[in-house]
């Protein structure tokens, strides 16, 4: 199956539960596994919150974009906000590391997106923003099962 | 419908949690969260729907009242009912612990789901996981406080 969609928003936190709700929509068809989908949904949460609090420091007049794509049982799905920009990617990604400790963040989330994904990538420089691609392929779907319900 | 079949996740999803799609996320939502104090100083959260950086702030700010009042000095999160979590949901528990200070392994976290379960163990929290009932995790907290 082959599909593409893009969604643009404000950079607010609300926000963070259509962009979930969105692009849970969009793979819906390819019936993932609920640990499949709570993982990719997890993912998404991640990228889109560092957006807008990162990214846009809460600043609402920012815009994040989410760019899917579907080929086959794989979803490409690219994060991309035009903030502040991260100096070293090396550095952010490490487990723990954050640089707003003071607002409880943990610094797990790239640590978690690595793990939920078949890969990832970050683009980040400080004047054009940060680019955040992960793909996620769906398992296939048991053929036993289809013929139950 | 057999149980591990995913027959239109979405909409299993969906069905569990009670909602409806499109009154995703209700106004006022956050009065889900059950926050209960035990006489025993105990701190019982139980955060329903999806706990992220936008829901995580109102469940900080009632937890910690009761831990820096003195009221608290544990806390078990129960996440049985919880729909989704993001680090938001990392954050917050660290964040308490903090709070706790003094009280070492004050806390539990009570049956997240297998995703959420993940997370923890890659943030270190593994040892702080139980399945079971909140009487369980109570016991269990008996054993850390008093056990001494
Ligand atoms: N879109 C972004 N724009 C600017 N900086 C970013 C962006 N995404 C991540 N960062 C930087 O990378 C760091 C690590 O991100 P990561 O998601 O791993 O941790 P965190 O957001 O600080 O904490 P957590 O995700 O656990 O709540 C952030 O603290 C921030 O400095
Ligand atoms: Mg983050």
């Amino acid at each position: 199956m082959e599909n593409e969609m893009t969604l643009s928003f404000a950079a607010i936190s609300e926000n963070e539960a259509l962009a979930r709700m969105t692009l849970t929509f969009f793979v819906a068809a390819l019936d993932p596994t609920l640990e499949e989908i709570s993982e990719y949904k997890t993912v998404i949460s991640e990228a889109v919150t560092n957006a807008i609090i990162h990214g846009y420091e809460e600043d609402r007049s920012g815009i994040v974009t989410v760019h899917a794509a579907l080929d086959g049982r794989e979803v490409t799905v690219t994060i991309s906000d035009q903030g502040g920009g991260i100096e070293n990617v090396e550095e952010a990604m490490q487990p723990m590391y954050t640089s707003k400790p003071e607002r409880e963040r943990s610094g797990m989330g790239f640590t978690i997106m690595e793990s939920f994904t078949d890969s990832l990538s970050v683009d980040s420089g400080q004047e054009g923003g940060t680019t955040v691609t992960f793909k996620k392929k769906f398992s296939p779907v048991q053929e036993t099962c289809s013929s139950v319900g | 419908m057999a149980e591990n079949c995913r027959i239109s996740t979405t909409f299993v999803e969906y069905k569990e949690s009670g909602k409806r799609p499109l009154n995703y996320e209700p106004k006022g939502g956050i009065h889900m969260n059950q926050i209960t104090l035990t006489s025993g100083g105990i701190v019982i959260v139980r955060p329903a729907g999806e706990l992220d950086h936008h829901t995580a702030d109102s469940i900080k700010r009632e937890v910690s009242r009761l831990i820096f009042g003195g009221k608290a000095s544990a806390v078990i999160w129960d996440l049985g009912s919880l729909q989704f979590m993001d680090s938001a949901g990392i954050g917050l528990i660290l964040g308490r612990m903090r709070d706790l200070g003094a009280v070492e392994g004050g806390t539990v976290i009570l049956n997240p789901s297998p995703t959420m379960k993940k997370m923890f163990e890659l943030s270190g929290l593994g040892s702080h996981l139980l399945e079971g009932t909140q009487e369980d995790a109570i016991k269990r907290l008996g054993g850390i406080l008093h056990g001494k």
